[in-house]
């Protein structure tokens, strides 16, 4: 959920920590509603993705991407390091540039959420998640090589 | 191949996360419940002060501070019941329905919302000036000059901070829904 929350939050780490907490909260506030229609991961992930969705501060959001979330072990000169992290920064740029629901899903993915967890929590049909998840995964690939 | 490069590089971030234990996101979220429980307390008393002051006291000597009183307290009451009744939906909705749907209802509230602003609000803003505008001659008789013009000067630069927090609300959620319309 962390991960996820960060994603939503170009990388800023204290929005995505907010952002976890109040997700939390919720699912402790809302407890007894949860009715077992669907596993707890969906409903956890569900809340989580319309927690970060429904931040009123976000439209005027733009924050420089959190050197914390940048590769560990960084302190010495690496070569790989160093493209690791430019990557990382693209990255996020990319994943920036995706629409609302594209980002959740592919998010979502990258945490290894099962696919059916995903159409679940997106309200998505299971056949249209797979050629969907093709289509960014190749423009993300795309865009993170060009930088654009 | 090039699927499983996007996985490493998401794995390779550096997982510094500010640690929360269990107990303290419940801790919070008690606090807040305990904070909404006390809210919706006041409120229900101040409705049931002003309705049993309205039918006992207000009726029988109706005048023109009785409807001032009468008005403030109940346009603010409108308004502030409002608020909450659109935030305990919100949040019935967030939890219950997928992202897709949250994201159309979401465009759908704020439309909503925009609408009480530019409606409701203004109808209570005005309610309530006439209802403060309403006391004022009774304060002039009875209190001294002094402290009749620290409650006027009082009130109206209350009203103003009011306004101001409303336009600037009202300008945040319209820079939202903007935003919700793009994405």
């Amino acid at each position: 959920v962390y991960k996820l929350c960060l994603g939503y939050a170009s990388g800023d780490q204290n929005t995505a920590n907010e952002w976890l907490q109040e997700t939390f909260i919720k699912v402790w506030k809302h407890r007894n509603s949860f009715k077992g229609k669907s596993t707890i991961d969906t409903w956890i992930y569900r809340i989580a993705v319309n927690v970060c969705l429904g931040d009123l501060r976000k439209s005027k959001r733009h924050i420089p991407l959190s050197e914390n979330i940048l590769p560990e072990n960084t302190t010495e000169y690496d070569g790989e390091n160093d493209i690791s992290e430019n990557n990382i920064k693209k990255m996020y740029h990319c994943i920036d540039q995706l629409n609302e629901q594209n980002r959740t899903l592919i998010l979502l993915e990258l945490e290894n959420i099962p696919q059916v967890t995903i159409a679940d929590t997106v309200g998505i049909a299971h056949g249209t998640l797979r050629t969907r998840l093709n289509r960014i995964r190749r423009s993300l690939l795309k865009c993170i090589k060009n930088g654009k | 191949m090039e699927n499983d490069n996007l996985n490493k590089l998401w794995k390779t971030q550096g997982n510094d996360i500010l640690k929360y234990s269990p107990q303290d996101v419940i801790t919070k979220a008690k606090k807040q419940r305990n904070g909404q429980y006390l809210t919706i307390t006041i409120l229900s008393t101040t409705v049931i002060i002003i309705v049993i002051y309205a039918f006992s006291f207000a009726l029988n000597r109706w005048n023109a501070f009785n409807l001032g009183l009468i008005l403030m307290a109940s346009s603010l009451t409108l308004r502030i019941i409002l608020e909450f009744y659109s935030m305990y939906r919100n949040e019935r909705h967030l939890i219950s329905m997928d992202h897709k749907s949250y994201h159309i209802y979401l465009k759908k509230y704020y439309r909503i919302r925009l609408m009480v602003n530019y409606i409701v609000t203004p109808v209570c803003i005005v309610l309530y000036i006439v209802g403060y505008t309403l006391l004022l001659p009774t304060f002039e008789k009875y209190f001294s000059k002094v402290f009749y013009s620290y409650i006027l000067l009082f009130g109206i630069i209350s009203l103003f901070i009011i306004v101001a927090i409303i336009i600037y609300s009202i300008s945040k959620e319209q820079r939202f829904l903007r935003h919700l319309n793009k994405i």
